[in-house]
């Protein structure tokens, strides 16, 4: 799981483009999206990322949401989102 | 109506965000030559910028320059731009060739409608004035222009922005050439005198330009008016710079000077030459896409530097394409076409 | 400054060509909206206002020679065009212009031919690529016009094209201009919104608690409007007022929209105060509507906002059309005007329960009322929002 997370973060930050970040700066138990909410630590992330999450997990997973509200709860945190990964993937 | 140009702000092939241009031109052989980045951090943070392309983030750098200092409100946002995004439409346009329609990258595609710019910069400056793009090839910042004069006065404002903003890709660059835009060897500055062979080259302007209601001491020029035409005889050119004359209470002989788009392309260069020739023989002729190159969007450049001249009261020699009478500046002509079909001609004065 | 007259309109999207076409489909009641058959997609499972002519039948329809460099875009634009110039009577260009909505431009073709221009084929393609491009073409069945410009801005172009003709007769630059927008389907949008997870797998349900999303469409629409004077000078019948516009940013986010509306408000209530009427003055009002869970959400809220409890009937056309995008601002308003001159509000399809938070329910059966005033409303991507009304002239 931590090889898993440890890739995911990377390529969060690839496919997000949050130059000048590294994985070590990406808290995997942190809120991804704070829901407008500045007062909310964490990447603080918006509905065209959440969209770029959904391309990144049906690219190098094979996990294909059909809907964008699905993502909800998976994209709590990169922790959730490895857990659905290692669950659903096809690849 | 009198409309002032307070301010202006450029990001292009020249140095960005500053003058030098005026005083200290770069002057370029290649045929081929993306911007000079300014650090967009000042502009823009890092975490909004970071699914930004290049011409976005030059785009909102430039508007925040050219409002730099000021608080007013703003009314109305007005962008041209020929084709947009065209570096991330690029990248959505191979990703569904090459790897087909399934999963593709949403933010490519977002950023791929002109009007992206626009709105973006609304967005940063949280204006909910008017906010309108025009795509028309060469005349699509001439056209944003008119938008923001007829508003001016329909008394619709009493402030506005009005962008320009193109960008060549490498890509867009061999498409262009493979019909004929480009010049197919490297340029020199004498190619601009007596164009024996048709092609330019390529440049990429990113300009801002601040339009008030009234005259304070930073104003740069006074906007007297611009008519847009479609494939004029002399005869309607003349109508118009009548017009023109008439809104800035002068005569034929008080221009000082006609900004004209000669780009070292002869087909292109003789429209001006021969109108030039006809309506005004002795008055000096000034250049611009030597420093700048060709875009859709560098008829803004042209406005720049007529704004520029007035300002500073003086033509340097260096943007002097035919020297006429020999006077200081107080009222010049801006004249723009693309491939002699579509026309502009402004009148500024200082 | 006189007021401003709508004297031709002419229209081509999927319920067919013509405005007799048109408002017979809508009185019918019946959808055109459905499997893909001209564009070349994988995407055979979207549903989409495809119109039914192939580009080879719109050029024979137009007597282009069958060599012509012209991309779908400018055909669909050149059909309406020349039946919106034709019902006008206008036969002089003199002072007359051409303000073009339009974004997909030449990509039609681009998509097909775009590797391919790097071997140096299809390059005559190239040239017909930008939005402008298309504008010259259609503009040249029309003998010498005074200027041409196109406008881009998304899903509310052609409703922007309406409003910069209208300014430019107002402050003197043209005495009549032909504004609308056009568009066709491509590939490279269809796939644009469906990366943007908002296209519906079955028809769209604007204003439905169970919206899921839009359907594209294609289409293009334009007016010919004029100064009235001038307009019953030359002899020609106008056929209703453009009575106010307004055009506002909602300057929020590049896809999605305010929750409070701001942008839609602020054209709304703009348009109202340029006519000089009253929020209850309006009949009807025919909603952007797309069917998306953002916009028809955020659509509801600023109408509420605008209209208080007295919301006037508003359907959604889209679920008959699809989204036409750029071109859509001009079919609805060709749409509206042939309500209003009909008395005849057409339905909002494939509705059956308002949305929770709003509570709005639209007009879902076709229904004959007395018609003064309507508004057309256009949204587009970037908060582009713009409104226009049109009233009987009485």
């Amino acid at each position: 799981m931590s090889e898993l997370i440890e890739n995911l973060k990377n390529e969060i930050i690839e496919a997000l483009n949050l130059e000048g970040m590294s994985p070590a700066d990406i808290d995997e138990n942190a809120a991804l999206f704070n829901g407008g909410d500045p007062s909310v630590a964490g990447l603080g992330l918006d509905s065209i990322d959440a969209l770029e999450l959904i391309v990144l997990m049906e690219r190098n997973y094979g996990i294909k949401l059909k809907n964008a509200s699905e993502g909800k709860e998976i994209f709590r945190s990169v922790a959730t989102m490895a857990e659905y990964i290692s669950k659903n993937r096809t690849k | 109506m009198a409309v002032y140009i307070q301010s202006a702000a450029q990001i292009s092939i020249q140095s960005p965000l500053c003058d030098d241009w005026f005083t200290d031109p770069i002057l370029r052989e290649e045929r081929y030559f993306r911007s000079e980045e300014p650090d967009f951090k000042q502009y823009v943070d890092p975490m909004s910028a970071r699914r930004m392309g290049r011409l976005l983030k030059r785009a909102l750098a430039s508007a925040k320059k050219a409002l730099e200092g000021e608080t007013a409100t703003l009314d109305a946002i007005v962008t041209g731009t020929g084709l947009g995004c065209i570096e991330t439409t690029e990248k959505f346009l191979l990703a569904m060739l090459k790897e087909g329609e399934q999963a593709l990258p949403p933010s490519h595609f977002m950023q791929s409608t002109h009007n992206t710019i626009g709105s973006l910069i609304a967005q940063h400056l949280k204006c909910h004035g008017y906010n309108n793009t025009y795509t028309h090839r060469g005349t699509s910042f001439d056209c944003a222009l008119q938008d923001v004069l007829m508003q001016f006065d329909l008394g619709a404002l009493s402030s506005a922005l009005v962008c320009a903003n193109d960008e060549m890709t490498e890509l867009y660059f061999q498409l262009f050439d493979q019909i004929g835009y480009w010049k197919k060897e490297d340029v020199k500055s004498e190619m601009f005198h007596n164009a024996s062979s048709e092609g330019s080259f390529a440049g990429e302007v990113s300009a801002t330009f601040l339009l008030e209601r009234d005259r304070t001491e930073k104003s740069l020029c006074r906007l007297d008016g611009q008519v847009l035409m479609y494939q004029p005889d002399e005869l309607r050119v003349r109508e118009a710079i009548d017009e023109l004359l008439r809104k800035g209470g002068i005569g034929w002989s008080d221009v000082d000077g006609v900004v004209c788009g000669y780009n070292a392309a002869r087909s292109n260069d003789e429209v001006y030459a021969r109108l030039m020739e006809a309506l005004f023989p002795d008055v000096t002729q000034i250049y611009y896409k030597h420093l700048f190159g060709e875009s859709f969007s560098a008829s803004a450049m042209g406005y720049y530097v007529a704004a520029l001249c007035l300002k500073r009261g003086e033509v340097p020699s260096h943007l002097v394409f035919k020297k006429g009478r020999t006077t200081t500046p107080k009222h010049i002509l801006v004249y723009n076409h693309f491939q002699n079909k579509d026309h502009s001609v402004a009148l500024l004065s200082c | 400054m006189g007021r401003i007259v709508v004297t031709g309109m002419g229209i081509v999207c999927s319920l067919g060509c013509g405005t007799d076409k048109v408002f017979s489909a809508l009185q019918r009641g019946v959808p055109c909206v459905g499997t893909v058959r001209h564009l070349q997609t994988s995407h055979t499972e979207l549903p989409v206002g495809e119109v039914s002519m192939s580009n080879e039948e719109m050029m024979s329809m137009l007597d282009l020679p069958s060599d012509s460099v012209v991309t779908r875009t400018p055909l669909l634009g050149m059909v309406a065009f020349k039946q919106a110039v034709g019902q006008a009577g206008l036969t002089d260009a003199t002072r007359t212009v051409f303000v073009n909505g339009t974004t997909v431009g030449g990509m039609e073709k681009s998509e097909q031919y775009y590797l391919e221009f790097f071997e140096g084929k299809h390059t005559e393609y190239i040239g017909a690529h930008d939005c402008g491009a298309g504008t010259e073409q259609i503009g040249r069945l029309f003998g010498r016009l005074d200027a041409m410009l196109t406008i881009s801005t998304a899903c509310s172009s052609a409703t922007n094209s309406i409003i910069v003709g209208a300014n430019m007769i107002r402050s003197g630059r043209a005495k009549a201009a032909i504004v609308g927008g056009t568009e066709s389907l491509s590939k490279f949008h269809l796939n644009g919104f469906n990366s943007l997870m908002i296209l519906d797998g079955e028809p769209c349900k604007p204003f439905d608690q169970g919206r899921n999303g839009l359907n594209l469409g294609e289409g293009a629409a334009y007016l010919v409007i004029e100064e009235e004077e001038s307009a019953l000078e030359r002899g020609a019948k106008p056929l209703c007022l453009l009575a106010g516009y307004a055009n506002a940013c909602d300057a929020f986010h590049q896809t999605a929209t305010s929750p409070e509306g701001e942008g839609a408000y602020l054209a709304m209530t703009g348009a109202l105060k340029q006519a000089g009427i009253s929020p209850a003055a309006i009949d009807y009002i025919n909603a952007h509507g797309t069917g998306t869970g953002n916009n028809d959400q955020c659509e509801s809220v600023a109408i509420k906002r605008v209209f208080g409890d007295s919301v006037p009937d508003f359907s959604s056309t889209k679920a008959f059309t699809g989204h036409t995008t750029s071109a859509a601002g001009s079919v609805e308003a060709v749409i509206s005007i042939l309500s209003l001159l009909n008395n005849y509000i057409p339905a909002n399809l494939n509705f059956t329960s308002p949305i929770e938070e709003t509570g709005l329910t639209p007009v879902t059966q076709g229904k004959n009322v007395d018609l003064h005033h309507v508004m057309s409303n256009s949204f587009g991507f970037g908060g582009n929002d713009s409104s226009c009304i049109f009233s009987k002239i009485e």
